[in-house]
């Protein structure tokens, strides 16, 4: 009965889907991933059209104010367990959006992630290593962040 | 041109005069001419309104609005200002958009960001900027942002209630026995990126669209203000990603016109070479998105596969594969090793290798024309209402092309010719796109075989010819530059102060902003289906949309 | 007693699916990402063959949400009635010489008749995810299942006409080389048909992802969606079945028959249908009807005349 359940707790690990939503300029090369050189279908990835079947959120880039209240309900919708991605300068502090004031500074501070890759915007490669470390969090048993605090859980959205 | 500046003439102006080879600027005394000017401008033929761009001057107590209307057959340009009071009760003029179309969504963001109050407008509310900012005007020198950021918790809070209000109210006024609704089309969808359409449609069938922008809103214009003019090129460089060379030169163009310096040879070529492969780049997720928008992912991975060798170039150039910053103030930043070109090479090889499959699958596509030859068809009387320009002009057979009409760079050294469609429907708004595609990597063998060629003479030297110093401190001083983005005309105006290590206002006019306001026209009456492929073959980038 | 247990749960039953839902998901994307110039899934497994059987294993054991404001029941029933339903008609299909699990004569009417319930069914989970998207490809599904089944069921009836018989066992046995040139317009009839009952591009319109988020799957997640997913898969092999049974002759091959030559003849169906659908874009819904209407059902019919024709000339004495 235990193999079974490592069975599957293994298999949630391997696959990776993410949602279709994105917030900046990274999704630019987000998509450069999916596409034929770097091809993150290989290690299993798969962009869905629904939150709902999607097991990976991708903060690709800045979170403006605006779209903050929707990144938070596609979180919402997303069934459990769930993980988040930071892609970019944006998400960490702002980035290059740092002195602009329609932009949120600390998105992950609202929604902690899993996962920051660096770059700005970050090359496909460490997109993938990136969901790589996300494979291994899963592995070791590790809770999402986001699960664990955060002040999404204090915010009406 | 004379005909046009007599004309100007006979209202009262401030001066006339001549600017660069196709403009005229002029300034009125009053604000009560504009109508009339604007009127005898539309029957001189003057019949796009490229952008309103408010300029505020605190000191003086004056709102400088600048209008730039545009003749695009024959080439006549007018760069008009007029001064309103500065104070917000009396800050007011006519509107033009019921003589311009075009004016409408422009009119619309000078309001919510200067608080300039059009009369007559016909449909006057915020645009772009988030519903924190709601009778606040982000963009007049006295606003207190830092004062606003504090408040951040509260502003996101301000934005969910509004957004619950609406949703709550939105389809009230329907009747209940009709089978009306409104759809949320975007930000989370798979077609939309970081925009949300208001879709007022019945079963199938569109009545009305309302595109709800700004979701990926920097307020880029206010951020170059807090930067130098090197540091500024980071923010002008983010108006869209996927072609973020040529609007980098548009940056740099104003900027050397204010400081007086001339790019050298090489720099200019420079310029061309990377702006078409920047351009390249844009125009292969153009193709792909126009398919994908279709449920056909295909074209969109052939052209990635393509499209990574472009990169590569520009990687080796710069060091980066998309976030370049590779043009700043006096030509190019980094100098050439004449081995990149290898790389660069190994691009067009790919190219020429793929590009005749590409055309017998997708461009030649039956099933494409059955979907797209009919839908989105605007007309060149359109085009010019509607201040339209890039390809979605050009598909409808109006001859605009800024590196024809107004070189920059080096592209008056190069024998170009407009590439047109006739019928201007979505279909042809793709076949543009890739004609353009050609066209453009026919230019990268032309610009990078005359660099060879001039280095090889030594004529140019490529690891010390690529900068000219710009001072840091710029005088006081204004300038447009007008560049042929992968979408359309970029239209920068700077403005600068005595002393200035900053620009003191930049507006970037990007052509997303007037495609979008395309959608609701052209979709009335059409059927979901039409959305995404009339949406993609726009050619909108959500970057340059918001800015 | 253990022979039913095994047709139901092993073969053609729930295993046989699920390995074929396993298998073909695979091959899809494999097949897919060849034609994208990709690789596909490649590192779980050799050539990624774990992939998919961790995508399911993995959807089978996540959360399901059942939305606020859906009626629990039809949105939780209906998945698990769209599989049973999907399931049902390889019952009728002879897999193999003289296995069929439930001899009937009337075998290809309980054929089209399950295929036909299907989308009534998909159609009810739009409905009831209380999703305007959802409902919109509800409608959409209706709308494509009624016109595109009048063609199928049409193109399905000419082997029986040929061969007077609605047997299923019997239409195969007198099946040849000769009667699959005869039906051979049949037999692209129903593939068109076939394209449209599975929603498969061109006819991709009720899960238009660009149009309508993911039309009536849009709120599913976890079990319901795994479920939904086997569903799509069995009625992938209920129709590639049929179209093998009634045209292509089942399991006879060259040399000696088997079910290795169903197998194959099944995939090459499903091979065609990939190439087709990364190589052309969706139309939209009111093509589809025109397309339908005004050309499918027509030709259809005298599809059936022609097949009157040809029996009159060449099947009378047999």
């Amino acid at each position: 009965m235990l193999k079974i359940l490592d069975f599957f707790d293994y298999a949630k690990s391997e696959s990776l889907w993410m949602a279709h939503f994105c917030t900046g300029c990274c999704s630019l090369e987000m998509a450069a991933a999916m596409g034929p050189r770097y091809d993150w279908e290989r290690y299993g990835y798969m962009p869905t059209p629904t939150p709902r079947q999607a097991d990976v959120l991708m903060i690709t880039g800045l979170v403006s104010k605006k779209i903050l209240p929707a990144l938070l309900r596609t979180y919402a919708q997303m069934p459990e367990p769930k993980y988040i991605v930071a892609l970019g300068a944006c998400s960490f502090d702002g980035g290059p959006y740092n002195d602009s004031l329609a932009v949120i500074k600390n998105p992950t501070e609202i929604l902690p992630a899993d996962v920051f890759i660096a770059g700005c915007p970050p090359k496909p490669e460490a997109i993938i290593e990136g969901l790589e470390a996300v494979k291994k969090k899963i592995k070791e048993g590790i809770p999402s962040a986001a699960s664990q605090g955060g002040l999404w859980k204090e915010m009406e959205f | 041109m004379e005909h046009l500046k007599e004309l100007i003439s006979r209202f009262s102006c401030a001066y006339v005069e001549d600017y660069k080879k196709i403009w005229i600027k002029a300034k009125l005394n009053s604000k009560d001419d504009l109508l009339d000017v604007a009127k005898a401008l539309q029957t001189e033929g003057l019949r796009s309104l490229s952008t309103v761009s408010p300029t505020d001057f605190a000191e003086d107590g004056i709102m400088e609005i600048n209008y730039f209307f545009e003749d695009l057959d024959t080439k006549r340009n007018l760069w008009l200002k007029v001064d309103l009071p500065r104070d917000e009760a009396v800050c007011e003029i006519e509107s033009l958009t019921p003589l311009f179309a075009s004016a409408n969504w422009h009119e619309r963001e000078a309001y919510s960001m200067f608080g300039v109050r059009f009369l007559h407008h016909p449909d006057l509310r915020d645009i772009i900027k988030s519903e924190d900012f709601r009778d606040k005007y982000p963009f007049r020198v006295d606003f207190d942002w830092d004062a606003h950021e504090k408040e951040t918790v509260a502003n996101v809070q301000q934005i969910v209630d509004a957004f619950k209000k609406e949703q709550s109210e939105n389809e009230v006024d329907l009747e209940s026995d009709s089978s009306e609704t409104i759809l949320n089309w975007g930000p989370t969808h798979p077609a939309s990126g970081p925009i949300r359409l208001r879709v007022h449609c019945d079963g199938e069938e569109i009545i009305s669209i309302d595109p709800d922008i700004g979701y990926v809103w920097r307020a880029l214009e206010h951020l170059v203000t807090k930067k130098d003019f090197i540091g500024a090129i980071v923010a002008v460089e983010r108006l869209c990603f996927m072609d973020n060379i040529n609007s980098m030169v548009g940056y740099a163009m104003a900027v050397e016109e204010i400081a007086g310096v001339t790019i050298t040879p090489f720099a200019s070529w420079m310029r061309v070479l990377l702006g078409e492969t920047a351009r390249i780049s844009s125009h292969f997720m153009g193709m792909g998105v126009f398919f994908n928008n279709m449920g056909l992912h295909t074209l969109a991975m052939w052209n990635m596969d393509t499209r990574e060798f472009f990169l590569d170039f520009l990687e080796s150039y710069s060091g980066a594969r998309i976030a370049t910053a590779a043009i700043e103030p006096g030509g190019v930043r980094y100098g050439l090793d004449m081995r990149m070109f290898d790389e660069l090479q190994k691009a067009l090889d790919k190219f020429d290798a793929n590009i005749d499959e590409v055309e017998a699958i997708f461009v030649k596509n039956p099933t494409m024309r059955m979907r797209a030859a009919e839908v989105g068809r605007l007309s060149a009387d359109e085009i010019h209402m509607f201040g339209l320009s890039g390809i979605v002009a050009r598909a409808s057979g109006v001859k605009t092309d800024i590196r024809i009409d107004e070189p920059y760079a080096a592209y008056d050294k190069l024998d170009l010719e407009y590439i047109t469609q006739e019928r201007g429907s979505a279909r042809d708004r793709f076949v543009m796109i890739f004609e353009e595609l050609k066209s453009s990597v026919a230019i990268i063998k032309k610009a990078k075989q005359h660099i060879e060629e001039a280095v090889a003479n030594g004529e140019m030297n490529p690891t010390k010819d690529h900068m000219v110093k710009v001072p840091k401190k710029l005088p006081k001083g204004e300038a447009i530059s007008r560049v042929e983005w992968a979408r359309g005309e970029v239209l920068m105006h700077l403005v600068t102060q005595e002393k200035a290590k900053s620009p003191y206002r930049l507006k970037m006019r990007a052509p997303s902003f007037n495609h979008t306001m395309m959608l609701d026209y052209l979709l009335r009456g059409q059927t979901l289906s039409d959305i995404p492929l009339i949406f993609g073959s726009l050619y909108v980038c959500q970057g340059d949309l918001d800015r | 007693m253990s022979e039913l247990f095994f047709n139901a749960f092993v073969f053609p039953g729930l295993l046989y699916v699920l390995i074929w839902t396993v298998g073909l998901f695979w091959f899809f994307r494999k097949f897919m990402a060849a034609l994208h110039k990709r690789v596909g899934p490649s590192f779980n497994g050799k050539a990624g063959s774990y992939q998919t059987l961790f995508d399911l294993s993995k959807l089978l054991t996540k959360e399901s949400i059942t939305p606020d404001g859906v009626n629990p029941y039809l949105f939780s029933i209906m998945p698990l009635l769209a599989v049973i339903v999907a399931m049902l008609p390889s019952a009728f299909i002879p897999w193999m010489d003289s296995f069929v699990v439930i001899k009937s004569d009337y075998g290809l009417l309980a054929l089209v008749v399950l295929i036909g319930i299907e989308p009534f069914l998909l159609f009810l989970t739009g409905f009831g995810s209380h999703n305007k998207y959802s409902f919109l490809g509800g409608i959409r599904i209706l709308t494509q299942a009624i016109s595109m089944e009048t063609a199928f069921v049409l193109a399905a009836l000419s082997p029986a006409i040929l061969f007077s018989t609605l047997n299923l066992s019997a239409i195969v046995e007198q099946s040849s080389w000769f009667s699959f040139l005869v039906l051979f317009p049949g037999f692209i009839l129903y593939f068109i048909a076939l394209l449209g009952l599975l929603e498969q591009p061109p006819f991709n319109i009720p899960d238009a992802e660009q149009e309508i988020v993911f039309g009536f799957y849009t709120e599913y997640s976890g079990t319901n969606y795994f479920l939904l997913q086997v569903a799509m898969f069995a009625e992938f092999m209920a129709v590639f079945a049929g179209a093998v049974t009634l045209f292509l002759g089942a399991y006879k091959g060259i040399f000696f028959d088997s079910y290795l030559f169903f197998f194959l003849k099944m995939l090459s169906i499903a091979l065609v249908m990939m190439t087709i659908r990364a190589a052309t874009p969706r139309i939209t819904l009111s093509q589809m009807l025109n397309f339908s209407w005004k050309y499918m059902v027509p030709l259809a019919l005298l599809n059936i005349a022609w097949i009157f024709f040809a029996k009159s000339l060449w099947f009378m004495g047999a």
